[in-house]
């Protein structure tokens, strides 16, 4: 089931939580984690770890490409930056 | 965040200067601030991983135009995120990727170095 999400453009302070559903709805059998890596009022830095079979056979540029596209319309907005790490399930 | 300034450039500029630079330069990094003074933890890492291998990488301050450079970038990357790497006219990575590479022991060959 797919949940409506607030229109683009409309300023909505983003939870680590909301990131993992963002990104497991877009990307295939996407795992994501999600966490802030600096200090606690810093709201707009993320860690991302995204574990999908997607990625396998993919480059770097291209596993990246489709979680940004997950994120499309926040980057940069509501979330500053990510740190990410893709990889596939063990 | 450092305030906003005045765009130097407007987007026809930035996106001459992106195309510019990723044609003629076979490294180049777009960042915030210069690699004396890099104005991101981001751009600062980018910017040292790149000059582990390569001493002739060219950059671009992107805070002279910023929103001006974010779009003219995402043609050319598919993304508006600061920094990004290109070689040879291609896309090669934020600073997440080019610290995966550097881990991988692949950016080096990535870099053509």
């Amino acid at each position: 089931m797919v949940s409506v999400l607030p229109a683009w453009g409309y300023r909505h302070r983003m939870e680590p939580d909301d990131i993992e559903a963002l990104i497991e709805r877009t990307v295939p059998d996407a795992e994501a984690t999600v966490k802030t890596p600096r200090d606690p009022d810093d709201d707009k830095h993320f860690a991302i770890e995204v574990v999908s079979p997607a990625f396998a056979g993919e480059t770097l540029v291209d596993q990246h490409q489709l979680v940004h596209d997950a994120l499309d319309g926040r980057l940069t907005k509501d979330i500053h930056a990510i740190e990410l790490r893709t990889r596939t399930p063990e | 965040m450092a305030f906003e300034q005045e765009p130097e450039y407007s987007a026809a500029e930035a996106e001459d200067i992106v195309e510019r630079t990723i044609e003629q330069h076979e490294v180049a990094l777009f960042m915030k601030g210069t690699p004396m003074m890099p104005q991101c933890g981001y751009s600062r890492k980018a910017i040292k991983l790149l000059q582990l291998h390569r001493d002739d990488v060219e950059t671009v301050d992107i805070l002279q135009a910023t929103e001006q450079f974010r779009a003219a970038l995402k043609p050319h990357s598919g993304r508006e995120t600061i920094p990004q790497a290109f070689v040879d006219g291609e896309f090669v990575g934020g600073s997440d990727i080019l610290e995966q590479l550097h881990e991988q022991d692949d950016l080096a060959d990535t870099l053509n170095a």
